[in-house]
């Protein structure tokens, strides 16, 4: 008998001790500071589930993604302008090829005028009995009209090369003018079309927010028995909500509008920027261009010049003589060929570095365009399933946990929690037990 | 035996906390699949379709930035008198169906569906039944009972002057820190390596300027909407966002509290 009131009271105190420890460890839903109401920090719970690392990564790549797309601003993205840039290298390769003919007409005239030269001195070396010293003096026969006339040619197709080169130059900077105009005028304009939508959206979840308030304003002016100055009241309050809402609109609206404003600056700013450098560079671009037609047009006025009115090589040579003229012709075109290969190099130096650099806007078009974009689609939808599925199973999981505690309702995002129950710890151990 | 008996109480606190809750949820976007909500909506976007190439128009004519912000705001205007003409009165026959149904259910406070993880009465069938139903939705009789659960409109708060000059501060810190990480990456330009550690430190600079200048404003919020919430007795504080009907709105106390 004393063994068992002994063993009751031993159970009895193993009880108390129980219920206090209970106590401590676990409030009770019923409490009166808990009232059934429990809460979970997701976020939390989130870091310790088995695949945050993973979401982790994602965000990051998502960021980097972002910072490297908008870091290549600076590279031309759009169709349009991969178009122009082609359409420029094409103009590029044109003008090489045509520089590539011009120098190799040039050199087969001057080549042609020398070796003339050549054969004319040979023939007047062959002396007596011949017509080599007219010859040789018909070659340097020019009349001087004959040179104006090449010269003020040669001047008359530069007046025009530079008129036409200062003209294209103009309509270029006009156009990149017009271009960076446009681009920061979209980029204006989007911006606009964002912040006016985010005024949409305030000014919609304003009057859904005060939706509850304004019906119950409603509801107590539908009562018949109102004195006066309570329904004077409940139209001011009413009326406040209105001013309120139009209030907080028009002050969103007028930190858009110093926004816009600043963002203007800032896009003029760059447009000032970028034009200045364009311009610098397309007046170089200029300048070496007349400076190059400047040496090309002196350099065929001097060949025309000396190659005016050349002299035919008369038929009743000796055979000496015709052999010195054979001999003086092989080598010429021989010095002809190799000269010219070097320019045909040059050309085929210039033409392999323009296809690189069709080969790198390609590249840059298919990475900017197409890529970029689809990678951070792909990884945008990822993270979203990845976030959605961890989400679904830690609600899942604190479902669990409610019930257990016996809740009545358990809600996240919540700002502050002065009572309740957190099962933000019950719900992060269950989770990390995913890991073992 | 006795012990067993114990332990089982213990154990089994469900039994005691076993009423239905007073805290009611809705399936917001149920409400908005309905489709007088949807043709209101596509009234509106089409609106605004007619609308873009008149505002584009007019701002062809505009002849410096002012002109284009009046121009801008006069358009976002007429956009904002359509959505309330053509979408306000379905917002108000929804928001008097909820008030209806909470009343009817003796719902203390409804919340958005997203936040309820666990429990809660879900009034989305009774709504979307009352709001399709034929004639005007009668008002109930009597406001909701006080609640448990208060909001804060974090709109509202996050423009009181020492909150708005730091968010205002780590934005133009963000801004010039990315600007600065942009123009490291073009220099670093196909130097993989080079481009990771930028972007490390990037992230790195953002989330010390983050923990040093509003870490502590958050912090003192929190604890100012606790110590609002706590005079009050109420349980949990939501953001105003999440509540659709009832709850205590507590929002000036936390203002005062943070001046």
């Amino acid at each position: 008998m004393s063994k068992m009131r002994s063993s009751r009271k031993i159970f009895a105190a193993l009880a108390a001790a129980i219920v206090v420890l209970a106590g401590c460890a676990q409030q009770r839903a019923d409490d009166p500071n808990v009232r059934g109401i429990g809460y979970v920090r997701i976020e939390e719970v989130l870091k310790k589930h088995p695949l945050y690392p993973q979401l982790a990564q994602i965000d990051d790549s998502i960021d980097a993604l972002g910072l490297h797309s908008l870091g290549a601003g600076a590279v031309p993205h759009t169709g349009k302008q991969i178009a122009v840039q082609t359409k420029e290298l094409n103009n590029e390769l044109k003008a090489a090829q045509d520089r590539a003919n011009g120098i190799l007409r040039q050199k087969q005239l001057d080549y042609a005028q020398r070796e003339q030269a050549a054969i004319s001195a040979a023939l007047a070396a062959a002396g007596a009995g011949t017509n080599g010293a007219q010859s040789a003096q018909a070659m340097q026969n020019i009349s001087a009209s004959q040179a104006q006339q090449v010269t003020a040619q040669a001047n008359n197709d530069f007046a025009q090369y530079q008129q036409s080169v200062v003209s294209q130059s103009n309509a270029a900077l006009q156009s990149i003018g017009a271009q960076l105009s446009a681009r920061a005028d979209r980029a204006f304009g989007q911006r606009a079309t964002q912040l006016q939508e985010r005024e949409s959206q305030l000014s919609l979840e304003l009057s859904q927010q005060d939706a509850n308030k304004r019906l119950q304003l409603r509801m107590k002016l539908n009562g018949l028995a109102l004195p006066d100055a309570t329904r004077k009241q409940y139209r001011e309050e009413l009326a406040a909500l209105d001013a309120r809402e139009a209030a907080a609109v028009s002050a969103q609206r007028a930190r858009d509008q110093q926004t816009l404003a600043a963002y203007r600056a800032q896009l003029n700013g760059q447009v000032r920027t970028e034009m200045a450098a364009q311009s610098a560079k397309i007046h170089a671009d200029t300048q070496a261009k007349l400076q190059t037609r400047r040496n090309e047009v002196s350099q065929a006025v001097s060949s025309q010049l000396q190659g005016l009115r050349p002299a035919a090589v008369p038929s009743n040579l000796p055979a000496a003589t015709r052999d010195r003229i054979a001999q003086i012709d092989r080598t010429f075109k021989a010095q002809f060929q190799a000269d010219a290969q070097k320019t045909i190099a040059q050309y085929q130096a210039t033409k392999a570095e323009l296809d690189a650099r069709y080969a790198e806007l390609q590249g840059a078009d298919a990475t900017a365009t197409g890529a970029a974009n689809s990678q951070l689609g792909q990884l945008q939808r990822e993270r979203d399933d990845l976030y959605n599925k961890m989400v679904e199973q830690i609600r899942r999981d604190a479902g669990t946990v409610a019930a257990k505690r016996g809740l009545q309702v358990v809600l996240v995002n919540i700002e502050a929690a002065p009572g309740g129950i957190d099962l933000t710890n019950d719900v992060e151990r269950d989770i990390e037990s995913l890991h073992e | 035996m006795l012990a067993v008996f114990f332990l089982a109480v213990l154990v089994a606190p469900a039994a005691i906390a076993a009423d239905l809750t007073d805290v009611g949820y809705l399936d917001q976007a149920a409400v908005g699949a309905l489709p007088q909500f949807q043709r209101a909506n596509a009234e509106v976007a089409q609106y605004k379709a007619q609308l873009d190439p008149q505002f584009a128009a007019a701002m062809k004519h505009a002849r410096n930035d002012a002109d284009r912000q009046r121009i801008s705001g006069e358009f976002q205007q007429k956009f904002l008198d359509k959505q309330r003409q053509v979408l306000g009165p379905l917002f108000a026959r929804a928001q008097t169906a909820i008030a209806q149904i909470a009343s009817n259910q003796r719902l203390s406070v409804v919340v958005d569906k997203r936040i309820v993880v666990f429990g809660g009465q879900n009034i989305t069938k009774s709504v979307v039944d009352l709001v399709n139903g034929p004639g005007p939705v009668v008002p109930p009789a009597s406001t909701p009972p006080p609640a448990d659960i208060g909001f804060v409109d974090q709109t509202q708060i996050d423009q009181l002057p020492k909150i708005k000059a730091a968010n205002d501060n780590f934005l133009k810190f963000a801004s010039d820190a990315r600007q600065g990480a942009l123009q490291k990456m073009q220099a670093a330009k196909k130097n993989q390596q080079q481009q990771q550690q930028i972007f490390q430190d990037y992230q790195k600079s953002l989330n010390d300027e983050q923990n040093r200048t509003l870490k502590p404003l958050v912090d003192q919020t929190r604890s100012a909407m606790a110590n609002v919430a706590n005079q009050k007795h109420l349980i949990l504080v939501i953001d105003r966002a999440d509540i659709i009907y009832g709850g205590a709105d507590i929002t000036a106390d936390v203002q005062n509290a943070l001046k």
